[in-house]
């Protein structure tokens, strides 16, 4: 494969810059240093949580250089439509009860929309639940499918670059989701590295395929590969 | 080999297996309510002589509480005729070595009093109804994303079931979130399980169907027939192990109007 000339770079938050309220070492650092070189960045999340502004403040009080304009998250892409069961992270929702509601919509019409497939994510004490499952859950109950508007859809990769004037062959995704962020990027056409904080689990490179372009450590050997072999002339 | 046509493939008929829930009666509030002509139905079918069975994916109740509340709405049923997956869950437990973590209806834990659950190595899950919240589904997936071996035995795969005030979400659908979450696929005990039910034609000493020739051609003629509301896992389930199947429209049975 061609050297690719870069020009963006897009970086998902949970687990690849932080892991909730604590920085990955070293990651404001490798920071700083990819904004010495002429790519831009882009900060991409499949969290709903939190709103953007939260988020964004959170990530300022760990010292990560960043501007709220640089985020992007599925939230842009929802489209709000009383009709229809729309399903984020909430965990605290995803009861018996609301769960029966929302499959009762679902059998009378409404179209099942999921901002994000994720299996499960990494907190402190552990690893954590997603709304994949339930979105799947629903999915096998209702015998529908749902439309998924955040990573790893095509989609959401396009709409990210789309402001950056560059092509998704022009661009790389930094994540530790091996399938919903590096896989989805490599589908749109990216390059993915995968770093191995977060989320990931030995072995998960080799469940996309093609495999990830980089798997490394960490976003600091992420942003060292980007400067030392993707910049080239 | 041929297929007998229409009612002529039922005269050899030699015994029955019943499905409940939907069949029965429908569950609900205070256990749940006999569907109209059900129990007079079963008494003539009882009467009749022909050995029954009965087949259930319940599991938020032990086998005897079960049967004790059945026969509360007025049904006649013998304990040892009910096959329902926990008993047999139990049994694939012991065999294999395997401690569970139970993510299942309270009333349904005297089910699996005596095993040894420290230390789980396989999740069971069943119908858990209320007991499905995020916290008790999150710890069942920290158990099993912990095991280099995951072994998740779900309970039935029913999507949906009814009740006296609305569908609600069974066991399958929680099934399917772990396999997700996990990347493992179940081991489904219980209906439509081939093995299951093989387990009851054995005690009914009864193969599900028989072949003789008629007119030097060999034809198949059932001898057992399965009766359930549910297409997949009763009926599918029934006539891939070989008996014939009659799907009743009670129930979870839904009517489609197709284009």
């Amino acid at each position: 494969m061609s050297l690719r000339r870069l020009k963006a770079v897009l970086i998902d938050l949970s687990g690849t810059l932080h892991i909730e309220d604590a920085a990955v070492p070293g990651a404001q650092e490798a920071l700083a240093r990819l904004r010495k070189a002429p790519v831009a960045i882009k900060f991409v999340t499949n969290t709903t949580k939190e709103c953007k502004r939260s988020l964004f403040e959170r990530l300022h009080g760990l010292n990560f250089d960043l501007q709220e304009q640089e985020m992007f998250t599925s939230l842009s892409l929802d489209t709000s439509d009383p009709n229809a069961v729309v399903i984020g992270l909430a965990p605290e929702h995803f009861n018996y009860q609301t769960l029966n509601t929302a499959f009762r919509l679902i059998l009378d019409g409404a179209p099942l929309i999921a901002i994000h497939k994720a299996r499960y994510y990494k907190k402190k004490d552990g690893l954590a639940l997603g709304p994949g499952p339930f979105v799947t859950g629903l999915e096998y109950a209702t015998d529908t499918r749902a439309t998924v508007v955040g990573k790893p859809e095509k989609d959401f990769f396009l709409e990210a670059l789309r402001d950056l004037d560059c092509s998704p062959e022009e661009a790389v995704m930094i994540g530790d989701d091996a399938r919903d962020d590096v896989g989805g990027a490599q589908s749109a056409g990216m390059l993915g590295i995968l770093v191995k904080t977060g989320k990931y689990r030995a072995g998960d490179e080799s469940k996309i395929n093609p495999p990830p372009h980089l798997t490394c450590d960490s976003f600091p050997d992420g942003v060292n590969y980007i400067l030392e072999h993707l910049l080239g002339s | 080999m041929a297929d007998v046509c229409g009612l002529e493939c039922l005269q050899g008929v030699k015994g029955v297996i019943l499905d409940m829930c939907g069949v029965l009666y429908d569950s609900g509030e205070g256990g749940g309510t006999a569907i109209p002509g059900s129990v007079e139905a079963l008494k003539r079918l009882t009467d009749s002589g022909l050995p029954l069975r009965f087949c259930t994916n319940e599991t938020q109740n032990t086998r005897e509480c079960f049967v004790c509340k059945l026969r509360v709405m007025g049904f006649n049923i013998r304990v040892e005729h009910v096959f329902s997956p926990a008993p047999a869950a139990r049994a694939i437990m012991t065999e294999r070595g395997l401690r569970p973590h139970l993510l299942v209806h309270p009333d349904l834990v005297a089910e699996f009093s005596g095993m040894d659950c420290n230390s789980p190595n396989c999740v069971v899950i069943g119908d858990a109804a209320d007991q499905f919240s995020y916290k008790n589904l999150n710890q069942a997936f920290q158990v099993l994303i912990g095991l280099e071996q995951p072994v998740l035995l779900s309970l039935g795969q029913g999507r949906y079931y009814k009740e006296t005030d609305g569908l609600k979400l069974d066991v399958g659908v929680f099934m399917k979130a772990l396999e997700y979450a996990c990347d493992v696929k179940a081991e489904v005990v219980g209906k439509p399980s081939t093995e299951f039910f093989r387990t009851v034609l054995r005690d009914m000493h009864l193969e599900p169907h028989q072949v003789m020739l008629k007119h030097t051609h060999p034809y198949l003629y059932t001898q057992v027939v399965m009766v359930g509301d549910d297409l997949v896992n009763d009926v599918g389930g029934a006539q891939r192990c070989g008996m014939k199947g009659l799907q009743v429209r009670t129930g979870k049975y839904r009517y489609v109007i197709s284009d």
